[in-house]
This record gives structure tokens, C-alpha cells and sequence, in this order.
């Protein structure tokens, strides 16, 4: 199990595939960061739930840690590498298992680099302009863990859903326009049920100040869910489908 | 860099019961039913679309059969305490991210089933890749993709190997390797599976040959006897095709019934073939020496059947 894991955790170092998803997640967070730390009125960066807003665009290495998730599933049947990984390891629940293991180590280190560099930009935004730090240790520090925690589980979420869809362009269209449309609509019209929308889920985890969100607490609880759901059906349909 | 603890006991390496694979409609394979020898090379031929690739899916537990089994060294793939020690496959010659080197492609595959990074410098070496080994696969030639293919089957030191249409793209160079390479790997009392859809391909390489036509087993024989059928196949036509058929079984002689009165006579000469006739006061209006070639005569088994 643990060299099923490091094999995973090599396959998704050996290509330039997530070098490039690094560096497409550090230019969103940089563009998002810069523009809502500049351009947002001061009176709009006093609160403490405005500044979280503005230290937590780091929140978006989700997306990023679920793309490299969907890449660590769908690229291998796609490029034909799943016939050698299911016929070195015949189990597919221990394969899935290392796979979605990799996506939470993956999803992790990508929430430090996206939180990190978010929480960076935000803050000297905050400290060139003179606006006055509203956020205790505490509230950092949760903010910091729940983007870590949060990316770890999208990195789940994308290896569950790239089993399920497996092609590659399929699962990314499908998590994007479910995060960037789907699940929006579904909060606009049904907050009441949008809410626990793995995206909103995620909102909530990091305290945005968004109406209708869940708390904090219940938000990670759902995000787990959901990593958890989609991994088990995405183990169980790679489980059960033909490898052509 | 035999492993220790090998099993020999299992008469059958290989061993396919009844297998049956249905795509919607479509039977794929259709009761198929064969068995291995160890240490022999066993061709599994037919055209293209015939069933090959499907049938070593199920073998491997890519694709689970619609009905039937199959097991290998007397277990179903999947329940190999350690398959890539027991059996190395190559099913595709393309199965490699482009943008990673065939070190770390090699690499991700040990480190899945803990063999140490040592026996992946092995094997580029028996390969002799090593020098490429650095560079991305997208760079690699379609030769050099079949041999990484083949290396990565064999960082388990396995005693089966299977391999689909292995030669598809080799130039002649390296279809000789191959070929040296399997007979070598066999005479280890190891157990060789080649696909191809091409008999002439794999006829100096094997010893056994399975051939399927629509799913179904055509011909399971030894190369030795399928050469036979080519040497001196002669056609008569006689009006007195009972007759001579009679004459023939006493010479014991096969031969089998053609259309228009004529008689297909195996493993024999005109000249016996008009003797017999004569002996037998048997009349010929034509006899003609059919020296097909081997690749003629599986054509002629798959096509018969494809009607």
C-alpha cells in the first residue's frame, strides 16, 4: 500500500502536467488577489469577514488541486498507462486508494502554496494601503487550515470524479461547469439546498461572508462528505468498468 | 534472477474455460476454451478483430468475461499473490504518458509492487534502453516504445509472458531481437503468449499455434503440424472421389472432401497421390500439386469459418 502510494505520488511528479496546474493556480491567485486588493474600497476592507474574504482568495487552489486530481486518473487512460498500473496491482480499491491518498497530499501542498501566496498578497495589499489588521492569531490560523484542509479534499473530489468520467476533458468541462455554473445556480435559486454544494461547502470552511452558508464546522463536514462519496464511487465504477 | 519460492507444479500456466465476452449484441469471444504448457511459445492467431485482444483482457482481469474463467498458474489474475513476479504483459505498444521519461514510467510500476530501483536499471539494460532512458517517451521510436513495453513487463522477472502483436512496427532488426529474445526467455522452461494477425510473423518463433476466427477456436496445434498441411497438399478431381477416399484411408493418408468432385490429400506427393489412384483403378481428370504456403493455410482457417 505504501509503494502503491509512492507510486502515485511519482507519477503525478514525473510529468509537467502539474507544474503547469501550479503555475495556472499562483496566476489566478495572483491576478484575484492583487485585483481585489487594490481595486476594493477601503470601507469594503475594514471587517474582519471582508478582510477574510480578501486573505482567503488563496481558497481557489481547490480547484486547482481537483484539476491535478481528475489529471492523476483520467490521464491514465487516456495515455493507455492504466492497463500497466491495473495489471502490476490487479486490486483497483488498493490503486484508487493510493490515488485519492496522492490527491490529499497533492491537494495539501497545493492549499499552502495557494493559501500562502493569497494570504501574502492580501496582507501587504492591506499594510500598503494602512488598513489595519483586523484578524487575530486564531482566525489566521483557522483560515490558513481550512484552505489546506479544503484543497486536500478537492484533491479527493477531482480523483473521484475523473473515475467516474474518465475521460479527460469530460471531468474537467464537468467539475468547472458544476463549480463556475451549476452549483451557483442551484445556491441562487435553492440556497437552502445549494449551500451543500461541495463548492458553497468549501465558501463556508473558510467563513466567507457569503449569505445563506453554512458554519464553518458543518461546511468541512459536507466538503468531507463529498471527497468521500466521490472517491467511493469513483473506486467502485473503476471497479467494476472493463479496461478496454 | 529466478525469484525463489516458483512454483512448477502447475501443469497448465495458462488455462482458459469456456471464456465468452458479449458486447451488446456483439459475441467477441464465444466459448473459448485453451490451455498452456510451460515452457512453450504458443502464437494466438487470427485477423484482425477476431477476438485476440479481448480474450488476454480476461485472461489479465482487465475486462471480466460475460461468462466463463480463465486462470493463470491455477488462479484468476487478480488473485496472484504477486502477479508482475508471476506474469508480465504488454497490450498495448503505446501505454505511456508521452511526457514522462522511460525511467520514471518503469520507476512508478516497481515502486507499486516494491522492486527496487536496481532491477529498472535491469531491465533498460536487457532492453538496452538505457542510454534513452532519460528522455521523454514522446521522443522515443515506435521500436523503442515496444522494448519499454517489454521492460516493463519484465521488471517482475515473471515465468508467462503475453504479448499483443508485439512485432506491429518492428523493423526487421528488431523483430530478429524478439524473436531471440522469446526463444531465449522460453528455454528457462518459461511460457510465452504472442498475439499476432499475421502467422509468417510469429511462424519462426512459436511452437504451438491457437487460432481464432470470430471468437470461436479454429485450430489448436503444434507449428510442426500446421506446417504438414503445406507439404504437398494435392487436388484431384475424380469422379470416383468414394473411391479414392477409401484407398487413401488404407494408405493412411488425410485428405479431406473438396466442391466438384475433388479431394484435398495432405502430406503427400502427385506422384503417390496418381499411384494409389491407379492401384485403386481409380480415373483422374485432374491432379494438381498444391504447395500453399503457411500463411495460405491460415488464411484458409480463418476464412472457411467466416461464412
Amino acid at each position: 500500500m505504501i509503494g502503491q502510494f509512492r507510486a502515485e505520488l511519482l507519477k503525478i511528479r514525473s510529468t509537467r502536467t502539474t507544474v503547469g496546474v501550479v503555475l495556472g493556480m499562483i496566476g489566478i491567485i495572483l491576478l484575484f488577489s492583487l485585483l481585489t486588493g487594490l481595486l476594493t474600497k477601503t470601507p469594503h476592507l475594514v471587517s474582519t469577514g471582508d478582510q477574510r474574504n480578501l486573505l482567503g482568495v488563496g481558497d481557489f487552489a481547490g480547484v486547482f488541486s481537483a484539476l491535478a486530481g481528475i489529471m492523476a486518473v483520467t490521464s491514465e487512460y487516456r495515455y493507455g498507462t492504466i492497463r500497466p498500473t491495473f495489471l502490476f496491482t490487479p486490486r483497483r480499491t488498493r490503486v484508487l486508494g493510493a490515488k485519492v491518498a496522492a490527491g490529499l497530499l497533492a491537494g495539501a501542498v497545493f492549499g499552502v502554496v495557494g493559501g500562502g501566496l493569497g494570504f501574502g498578497i492580501g496582507y501587504a495589499c492591506l499594510a500598503g494601503r494602512g488598513i489595519d489588521f483586523a484578524l487575530d492569531g486564531r482566525q489566521i490560523a483557522l483560515l490558513l487550515f481550512s484552505t489546506v484542509a479544503g484543497a486536500a479534499l478537492w484533491g479527493a473530489v477531482g480523483v473521484g470524479v475523473g473515475a467516474i468520467i474518465r475521460s479527460q476533458v469530460g471531468a474537467i468541462i464537468g467539475l468547472l461547469a458544476w463549480g463556475f455554473v451549476a452549483e451557483n445556480l442551484i445556491f441562487g435559486f435553492l440556497p437552502g439546498l445549494g449551500r451543500f454544494g461541495p463548492v458553497h461547502a468549501q465558501d463556508a470552511l473558510v467563513e466567507f461572508t457569503t449569505k445563506h452558508l453554512l458554519g464553518p464546522a458543518p461546511g468541512g463536514l459536507v466538503l468531507v462528505a463529498w471527497a468521500a462519496a466521490l472517491s467511493v464511487l469513483g473506486t467502485a465504477v473503476a471497479i467494476r468498468r472493463d479496461v478496454d | 534472477m529466478t525469484l525463489p519460492g516458483r512454483s512448477v507444479a502447475d501443469a497448465h500456466v495458462v488455462r482458459a474455460e469456456s471464456l465468452t465476452k458479449r458486447f451488446g449484441g456483439v459475441v467477441a469471444v464465444d466459448d473459448l476454451s485453451f490451455e498452456l504448457q510451460q515452457g512453450t511459445i504458443t502464437g494466438f492467431l487470427g485477423p484482425n478483430g477476431a477476438g485476440k485482444t479481448t480474450t488476454l483482457r480476461m485472461l489479465l482481469g482487465l475486462a471480466t468475461p460475460t461468462s466463463g474463467r480463465a486462470f493463470l498458474f491455477g488462479r484468476p489474475y487478480a488473485e496472484l499473490a504477486e502477479p508482475s513476479r508471476r506474469v508480465g504483459a504488454v497490450l498495448e505498444a503505446t501505454d505511456f504518458h508521452p511526457g514522462r521519461s522511460g525511467r520514471d514510467h518503469l520507476r512508478m510500476l516497481a515502486e507499486a509492487v516494491d522492486l527496487p530501483h536496481s532491477r529498472v536499471e535491469e531491465v533498460l539494460r536487457l532492453v538496452e534502453l538505457q542510454e534513452a532512458a532519460r528522455r521523454r517517451v514522446k521522443t522515443y521510436s515506435l521500436g523503442m516504445r515496444q522494448r519499454l513495453g517489454l521492460a516493463a513487463a519484465l521488471l517482475g522477472d515473471p515465468e508467462l509472458l503475453i504479448l499483443d502483436e508485439p512485432a506491429n512496427g518492428l523493423d526487421p532488426g528488431g523483430v530478429r531481437w524478439l524473436r531471440d529474445f522469446l526463444r531465449a526467455f522460453a528455454a528457462d522452461q518459461r511460457t510465452v503468449l504472442i498475439s499476432s494477425h499475421v502467422l509468417a510473423e510469429v511462424a519462426q518463433t512459436v511452437d504451438v499455434v491457437l487460432i481464432i476466427n470470430h471468437g470461436k477456436l479454429v485450430t489448436e496445434s503444434s507449428l510442426e503440424q500446421l506446417t504438414h498441411r503445406t507439404a504437398g497438399s494435392v487436388r484431384v478431381r475424380t469422379p470416383a472421389s468414394a473411391s479414392l477416399a477409401e484407398a487413401l484411408s488404407r494408405a493412411g493418408i488425410q485428405f479431406s472432401a473438396g466442391e466438384n468432385e475433388t479431394v484435398l490429400v495432405y502430406g503427400t506427393t502427385s506422384e503417390q497421390v496418381g499411384d494409389i489412384a491407379f492401384a485403386a483403378n481409380v480415373p483422374i481428370h485432374e491432379l494438381v500439386s498444391e504447395g500453399s504456403s503457411l500463411e495460405e493455410v491460415f488464411l484458409g482457417l480463418t476464412e472457411e469459418r467466416a461464412a
